[in-house]
């Protein structure tokens, strides 16, 4: 006679004796051990690509650095990693010790963990893992690439934990990174008004939303040019970021132009950090303003 | 992962693993009444996904170093190509001795089947293929008003179906046939089905608007809490000493 398996199991206790559960959840624990010295985790994400949300991480990093809060950046987008660059610390290492990996310190003493560190400079990611079976495998890896950068870098007591996603990542990272930061204060969203960024962005606010995740407001990158010459700004982009915040009833954090020559010292791994340039004032304004909904509270107990 | 005795009628315990070949797990279990054992042995892919978990089967004799997985699993020859089709020879040769996993000339499934394709099954499962009519009733058509559906149409092209079909709910729900400027704002300012006093939306007003649609929420959710279906001066009273407390 056939043995009836789930009258068999119904009798069973359960014991994890191959000891993954508990070695899943030791990692977990360890993550939130090393998160617990920072205050406020926030995601910058767009789910569209090449609206600028490394510049719009790195700038807003500067701006808070500027400020003099301590502050750390993760570099999530691990197969196109430009982080370091940007900060101007390409070529700089993780340094590897018993309690964790010390990350290399860009301007303003702020702390980044980013895939370039492990690659030689032009090197692409590449897994030893078997190629034709990534669909199986690949994800589960790059969730754990992140919790590692999570659990293992020396981050230490920060103000501010920010993390640049990659573009496109509107499925996979923002549960991954909610999932192992509960405390996550929230997402900056990037977009340029073109319509067809708006469209996607809209998308991917409407997914976050959905995983529980706080939007906190919309940046508008390159929504002008500002002319190297003479300074004055015109409209790059035909669209209406305001009109889909208004829609979307999120707040619409700044505008950032597109300055070329701002950009090109972000290229060089020169960063323009003088706070009164325009440009670094827009930051510091966004910045401000995000400072202004993560303590929400104390705004409304003074104006209500 | 367990293995179970059928004639014992009892988890099989795990005892070791082993690595019998290069991108694969032997992972042995025995049963703790008969001693039979049996051996699991993983392909390349299965194999990975273990080792992209971070963990040891069995539980870990040493601590993890620093950034374990993603050194150990970065590729350090950088130009040597991927192996291609690894998976296939894997499969045929220990699978299918040599036979091609591909099916046999005659063996497509018959057109209109969802048995072939497991994504067609699925889609179809989900109910999302196209052109499929609708099993649902379709709700009455509203009417806009000229000044709506002239404000509609100065919104962002991309958010007005999403804009249209939200005041359209709140319409419907409230028993209007016609959306006019009125209905849209109040579907905007009635959330969950509350209405805010004119005084209460006053003092909102006196929020940064950046913040206000954070703060539109939490009172929101406060008045839920009390069972509010208006949102008065009193409450906006208590919100400010609800929040006065995180100061």
């Amino acid at each position: 006679m056939e043995k009836d398996l789930k009258s068999i199991l119904g009798k069973l206790q359960y014991t994890d004796d191959a000891k993954v559960v508990q070695q899943i959840t030791q990692q977990t624990r360890q993550v939130q051990d090393r998160m617990s010295g920072i205050k406020h985790k926030i995601v910058v994400m767009s789910g569209k690509g090449g609206v600028g949300k490394s510049m719009t991480t790195v700038n807003l990093a500067l701006a808070l650095g500027r400020q003099g809060h301590r502050v750390g950046i993760i570099d999530v987008d691990l197969n196109g990693p430009c982080v370091p660059r940007m900060m101007g610390i390409l070529g700089k290492g993780l340094e590897v010790t018993p309690d964790g990996a010390r990350p290399p310190e860009g301007p303003y003493g702020i702390k980044v963990a980013s895939m370039d560190f492990l690659l030689n400079e032009t090197a692409p990611v590449r897994w030893k893992g078997p190629m034709d079976l990534s669909p199986v495998w690949l994800g589960l890896m790059e969730m754990n690439v992140i919790r590692e950068f999570l659990a293992d870098i020396l981050w230490g007591d920060l103000d501010y934990l920010l993390a640049d996603l990659p573009p496109g990542a509107a499925a996979d990272k923002p549960p991954v990174i909610a999932g192992f930061l509960p405390d996550l204060a929230g997402a900056v969203v990037v977009t340029t008004p073109s319509e067809v960024a708006s469209n996607v962005v809209q998308k991917s606010i409407g997914y976050a939303t959905e995983l529980g995740i706080t939007v906190l407001g919309v940046v508008e990158n390159m929504g002008q040019y500002r002319c190297p010459s003479c300074g004055v700004e015109n409209e790059l982009f035909e669209g209406n970021t305001e009109g889909m915040c208004e829609a979307l009833n999120l707040p619409l954090l700044g505008r950032i132009p597109f300055d070329r020559n701002f950009a090109k010292t972000f290229d060089k791994g020169t960063p323009l950090l003088d706070g009164e340039y325009p440009t670094n004032r827009r930051y510091t304004d966004i910045v401000g303003r995000i400072q202004s909904i993560l303590d929400y509270k104390r705004v409304l107990a003074e104006n209500l | 992962m367990k293995f179970v005795c059928l004639n014992c009628e009892t988890y099989m315990s795990f005892e070791r693993v082993e690595k019998p070949a290069e991108g694969s797990l032997g992972v042995f279990f025995a049963c703790p009444a008969c001693d039979v054992k049996v051996s699991m042995v993983t392909n390349p892919g299965e194999t990975q996904m273990v080792s992209s978990l971070g963990v040891q089967l069995g539980g870990r004799t040493v601590d993890p170093s620093p950034l374990e997985m993603t050194r150990g699993t970065l590729k350090e020859d950088v130009g040597a190509p991927a192996a291609a089709g690894s998976m296939a020879d894997y499969l045929n040769d220990k699978i299918h001795a040599g036979q091609s996993a591909s099916p046999a000339p005659g063996a497509t499934a018959k057109e209109g089947e969802s048995g072939g394709c497991p994504f067609s099954a699925m889609v179809t499962q989900m109910g999302l293929t196209s052109g499929e009519a609708s099993t649902g009733t379709q709700p009455a058509a509203l009417q806009w008003s000229p000044d709506a559906q002239e404000r509609l149409g100065k919104l962002p092209s991309f958010v007005q179906p999403m804009v249209k079909g939200s005041v359209e709910t709140y319409a419907r729900k409230n028993g209007y046939t016609t959306v006019t400027l009125q209905v849209m704002d109040d579907s905007k300012n009635s959330s969950n089905g509350l209405n805010w006093s004119p005084e209460a939306e006053q003092r909102l007003s006196n929020i940064p608007d950046f913040i206000q649609p954070m703060a539109r929420k939490e009172i929101e959710r406060l008045a839920q809490e009390r069972g509010a279906t208006t949102i008065s001066a009193e409450l906006m009273d208590e919100a400010k000493e609800k929040f006065m407390k995180f100061m």
